[in-house]
């Protein structure tokens, strides 16, 4: 693929009172443009991902709504689905500009949760559940929490075990001035912990989080060293219900989605140095760096605590950015994080968490339980 | 969950064919954070179980104690209130598992 990522804007991760979903959209994206040196006239097309402003923020035709903010008439699409958002937005701009019908397009991916109850933002992040698990009364900590007893089970994996997967992420997370939490924890923290959903524990989970993250990508030849290639953009899809699988400790979407990934990059999982995956329980992790390729099925937490995946000791390092469990999981925003996150590292602007001469990444995006997967790979080719 | 009576007349055509069936506990979780609707029957434990017909099912598990949160638990399925409404609200039936 002929695409590079010209321009990336964040904003910082958390519970944010004080600013809208349209305040904190409208910052990623200014600071894309600034960072692109770009001008609004220069977008050809605008790609949202969001999930839940329809259901907590009463405001559907998002992608119209934000489009203003560019002013300039552009086509503005939106695109939803559940987590995975962010990544199918970017998905669906890239197949844009391979089309030929836009050369320069922004993907701006945002959510608003903090302002509602927690209960409430449980029951709208069900809607990327099963109406079965819906009636159950089930919640994706009690999803991912099925998977987490089916993989501790299968492979003699402890809870202390897969708590170090968030003190690694707190630990990344510490360095990251735009993290929801930037402290670190013990796994004995992560142990005493409020349980949610056993086996999981508050902090095996991803907090509910406010935030937006903007990218600007172009087919156009462009000679700054800011310029990042995108070398694979695929998705792949799975049941929404977890119940009807033929394995609970592994994500078919997320390795089907990698195997085309991989393919069309021409690369391997060895080739990988960096990598943003979908942190949202400790469990999800785990099963990432085996679906992925990084680690041999049951043995990715013995990778994490002999800290091969950790800046400054690791080989591969896994969410930098503190993962979502640290940085936060502004769920439309997510997708579009990892890519920031990548791209800052790849440009070797990371600061204190920068991963030495890293020059392939990897975002692993997932929405519901594994229900749909989108897998970026993106190269510093200077 | 927001239904309404069609909704409900629809879905009892899809339930009524399961109640009995019987399965064994293949896994389990116990919810103590629930969503908005579920607040007053917490903690309340979900299993997916695999029914007699080699299918496997989720669903909320009622009428429980704490030694039957295990594996290859027997349950069977039962007609229960989803979640508790508002006076003005219909009363929607779902399926759960009870243990035998």
């Amino acid at each position: 693929m002929n695409i590079s990522i010209i321009g990336t804007g964040m904003t910082r991760f958390g519970e944010l009172w004080k600013v809208s979903l349209l305040d904190l959209a409208h910052e990623a994206m200014d600071q894309a443009l600034e960072n692109s040196e770009l001008l609004p006239k220069d977008i050809d097309a605008l790609f949202v991902g969001n999930m839940l402003s329809g259901i907590l923020n009463n405001q559907a035709n998002l992608g119209s709504l934000l489009a203003e903010h560019i002013g300039t008439g552009i086509p503005a699409f939106y695109m939803e689905g559940a987590c995975a958002s962010g990544g199918i937005a970017l998905h669906n701009a890239i197949q844009s500009v391979l089309s030929g019908q836009n050369k320069t397009v922004m993907v701006v991916g945002v959510e608003k949760m903090t302002d509602h109850s927690g209960d409430d933002i449980t029951a709208g992040l069900m809607g990327a559940g099963s109406e079965a698990e819906r009636q159950a009364g089930a919640t994706f900590p009690g999803i991912y929490a099925f998977m987490a007893r089916a993989y501790m089970e299968q492979y003699g994996v402890t809870e202390e075990d897969l708590a170090a997967i968030s003190v690694k992420n707190h630990f990344h997370g510490s360095f990251n001035k735009k993290a929801q939490f930037r402290f670190t924890i013990t796994i004995n923290d992560v142990m005493k912990s409020s349980k949610i959903a056993d086996p999981l524990k508050l902090l095996d989970c991803s907090p509910i989080t406010d935030g937006a993250a903007a990218i600007i990508i172009t087919s156009k030849k462009v000679s700054s060293k800011k310029r990042i290639s995108i070398t694979a953009s695929e998705v792949a899809s799975d049941t929404v219900g977890l119940s009807g699988r033929s394995t609970f400790t592994s994500l078919s979407a997320v390795v089907k989605a990698a195997k085309k990934a991989y393919h069309k990059a021409k690369i391997t999982p060895k080739d990988i140095q960096i990598a943003e995956v979908h942190d949202c329980f400790s469990i999800a992790e785990a099963i990432a760096h085996e679906d992925l390729g990084f680690s041999s099925p049951g043995q990715a937490t013995k990778d994490i605590i002999e800290g091969k995946r950790t800046i400054g000791t690791g080989n591969l390092i896994v969410n930098p950015s503190g993962g979502l469990k640290a940085c936060g999981h502004p769920v439309g925003a997510t997708g579009i994080k990892q890519i920031v996150e990548l791209t800052e590292q790849l440009r070797g602007d990371a600061g204190p968490r920068q991963v030495n001469n890293a020059k392939i990444g990897l975002a692993h995006n997932v929405g519901g339980s594994g229900t749909i997967a989108v897998i970026h790979i993106l190269q510093n080719n200077l | 969950m927001r239904n309404t009576p069609v909704t409900a007349w629809r879905k009892q055509k899809i339930t009524a064919p399961h109640i009995g069936k019987q399965g064994r506990i293949l896994l389990w979780t116990l919810i103590r954070v629930p969503s908005a609707f579920f607040i007053d029957q917490a903690p309340y434990p979900v299993v997916i179980a695999e029914m007699e017909d080699g299918t496997r099912e989720v669903g909320q598990l009622v009428d429980w104690k704490q030694e039957d949160l295990v594996k290859n638990r027997i349950v069977q399925m039962v007609l229960r209130k989803l979640h508790s409404t508002d006076k003005d609200d219909i009363i929607h039936y779902v399926i759960k598992f009870r243990p035998v």
